[in-house]
């Protein structure tokens, strides 16, 4: 031990400053292993930010799409003057499309009187709505959740069909026909 | 400068006073009579009034594609009607306050058909 001491005392000056110099840097990577390892999510996070980064590319794919369209009412059947949507489009603005106006919900209630009900007398409101692409399918699925008191009877009633066409305003797009039925 | 930044600003109120969508009556008596009412979100009700209210043989237009061609009452469809689906199915026959209730038939774009009674727009089977 002595003797270590004393060949470290006869080293040079510039030895001795790099010597601290690496010693220090290793500290510092120590740290931030140590540190790391105690709060940081390593690998997870990695994964969540890539699954973020897929979806905000797949996002901007779909609004470069749906500026592309015709404003407009847009279809996903025959018999009509309006725009026919062609399958792929049909799923991407089904993707796309997270409004459902008012006409719409009003539309899909003449087959169902009890959401109708709720509907009117909560002032128009809606827990939450929904449009869907099912794989399975190959199909677009759009809905609306009404719940409230009714003649003393708390009730939620979920009312959902096929998505079958669509309002695009140039902003965004909308869904504009439910089939219920 | 300054008649330029007043020009400007009148022009855009002029703009937007034109581009505002409005509801009202646009063509004939609203009140009582014959005409056609445009609402905000573009509906539009083509027929006959009584005391303000839709009352009487009417056509009302969504803009969503849902037709409804018949007798209204206080405003309501009621009494016998069509109404028309956006993908081309119809309801034809009795309504009441506002919903298909009494003897009708529904035709499916397809072309299938279901007819009898229905009550608050249910099918009784």
């Amino acid at each position: 031990m002595e003797v270590s001491k004393n060949s470290f005392k006869t080293l040079s000056e510039p030895v001795k400053q790099f010597g601290g110099l690496v010693g220090i840097i290793i500290l510092i990577f120590l740290t931030f292993f140590v540190l790391n390892n105690i709060f940081g999510e390593g690998d997870e996070l990695v994964a969540k930010m890539k699954i973020e980064e897929e979806r905000i590319a797949e996002e901007r794919k779909l609004n470069k799409l749906i500026s592309s369209l015709p404003s407009g009412v847009l279809v996903s059947f025959d018999g009509t003057d309006n725009f026919k949507l062609s399958d792929e489009l049909y799923e991407a603005v089904c993707k796309a499309t997270k409004l459902i106006p008012q006409r719409a919900i009003m539309g899909a209630n003449f087959l169902n009187f009890r959401a109708h009900e709720i509907y009117t007398i909560n002032g128009n409101k809606i827990d939450e709505t929904f449009v869907k692409w099912d794989d399975e399918k190959n199909k677009c699925f759009a809905g609306f959740v009404v719940s409230g008191n009714n003649v003393g009877v708390d009730e939620t009633i979920k009312v959902s069909g096929e998505a079958l066409s669509f309002l695009s305003t140039g902003i965004d797009t909308r869904v504009y026909f439910i089939k219920n039925f | 400068m300054k008649k330029l930044i007043f020009f400007i600003l009148f022009s855009s109120l002029i703009t937007s006073l034109a581009l505002a969508r409005s509801t009202g009556c646009k063509e004939g008596n609203c009140d009582n009579g014959y005409g056609k009412w445009v609402y905000t979100d573009k509906t539009t009700y083509e027929g006959e009034w009584v005391a303000t209210k839709k009352h009487g043989q009417g056509t009302e237009t969504w803009p969503n594609g849902y037709i409804y061609k018949g007798e209204f009452k206080e405003s309501q469809w009621n009494g016998i009607g069509i109404l028309f689906f956006p993908d081309g199915s119809t309801y034809e026959g009795e309504w009441a306050n506002g919903f298909m209730n009494g003897e009708g038939t529904f035709t499916w774009s397809d072309g299938k058909q279901k007819k009898g009674i229905w009550k608050n727009g249910s099918f009784q089977e």
